[in-house]
């Protein structure tokens, strides 16, 4: 059964991981099951790119040209987006963005697409540090994406549209307590169950919002709040990123 | 994060533990050094590190530290990833504390500080 990890890890880490592969099962908003699981399957391709390991040396990371290593069937915008941002994201700008929106890749399907990457990448980052296997992508499910997106969005903080911090009404109302918040759970609101996932994910492997307030024993976990952000601080240092 | 902890339980760290320094990073933080040696043999892709490191923790620690370890460790794989793919800047830039982070560990050296220094809008 995917994702049985047995009495050593946590269940509600298995639990989130399992529910994540269920989405990855049904249309998203602007990708079918079947697109999301290629992307899915590209986010671990990209890690031995060939290309993307010399275009991480590059000067320029827009400027060389090549071919990405890859048997999956994605557009090569939507496959060079899916490389980036496992190999590259700290490149990754608003012109990059835009101009593949030109190209045809939109800023709703481009945000659902880095919601599936970094979904899928973290549950391999979590086998992966323990010495698990990657589980085995599910198959994909029927149906059409829906092409929705909340109309509150709007443009003003970083690349893309974005719920404002008060802005979660309606459809959206369940995404955060309305006014407070921050920009990294705003970041994929263009997409709501992107967020979602990311929540529910971030709940098992990391802390739920009410544990984040929580800087001493945050419940249920064998390590106290400093040695958890001892951790995210020397992963987020080693990625370069600021935020 | 960490500042904040640390002085929510009044406890002495150093912060160059962020930056790889393993003996700062076991200041005030039970199995300091051995979690940032996994944090980063993982962020790393040092297979042979992380082999090594998950080893050493779990002796150290226990399975279930390491389990916590590993779950915190690939969601902030995923975290950065997303603050970079869609450029959001940081919160509040004017904070104290936040400045005085940024300044100890050279934040602003990092590619993507300029989505914060000089944010689209």
């Amino acid at each position: 059964m995917a994702f049985d990890y047995g009495s050593s890890v946590r269940t509600d880490i298995g639990d989130a991981h399992k529910i994540y592969w269920q989405t990855l099962t049904k249309p998203g908003n602007w990708f079918t099951s079947a697109q999301r699981i290629a992307i899915a399957a590209a986010s671990r391709e990209a890690i031995d790119c060939v290309f993307c390991a010399a275009r991480k040396t590059a000067l320029s990371p827009y400027t060389m040209k090549g071919e990405h290593d890859s048997q999956v069937d994605l557009p090569p915008l939507v496959l060079d987006a899916v490389h980036r941002i496992i190999t590259d994201q700290t490149r990754i700008t608003k012109h990059y963005i835009d101009s593949n929106e030109q190209d045809g890749l939109s800023k709703p399907a481009y945000v659902e697409l880095v919601g599936v990457v970094v979904a899928m990448f973290s549950i391999d980052e979590f086998h992966r540090a323990m010495g698990l296997p990657l589980e085995v992508l599910p198959e994909s499910g029927a149906g059409e994406p829906d092409h929705y997106q909340p109309k509150q969005a709007v443009i003003g903080t970083g690349f893309v549209p974005m719920i404002s911090p008060e802005g979660t009404t309606g459809q959206e109302a369940d995404l955060w307590r309305r006014g407070r918040t921050a920009n990294v759970v705003r970041a994929l609101s263009l997409v709501p169950n992107a967020v979602r996932d990311w929540v529910a994910l971030s709940n098992a492997q990391y802390l739920s919002f009410e544990g984040m307030s929580n800087f001493t024993q945050p419940e249920g976990r064998s390590i106290n709040r400093m040695q958890i952000e001892l951790v995210a601080g020397r992963v987020s240092a080693i990625n370069e990123c600021f935020y | 994060m960490l500042r904040v902890s640390a002085t929510t339980t009044n406890t002495e760290i150093n912060l160059q533990g962020i930056a790889g320094d393993q003996a700062a990073a076991a200041e005030g933080i039970e199995f300091g050094a051995e979690l940032i040696g996994f944090a980063e043999a993982l962020a790393l892709r040092d297979e042979t590190a992380l082999r090594e490191a998950r080893t050493v923790l779990r002796a150290a620690a226990g399975e279930a530290v390491l389990v916590d370890a590993a779950g915190v460790a690939g969601n902030f794989q995923r975290m950065v990833r997303i603050a970079d793919s869609v450029g959001i800047p940081v919160d509040d830039m004017q904070g104290e504390l936040g400045q005085g982070v940024r300044q100890e560990l050279a934040l602003e050296q990092f590619r993507s500080a300029e989505n914060s220094l000089n944010p689209v809008s």
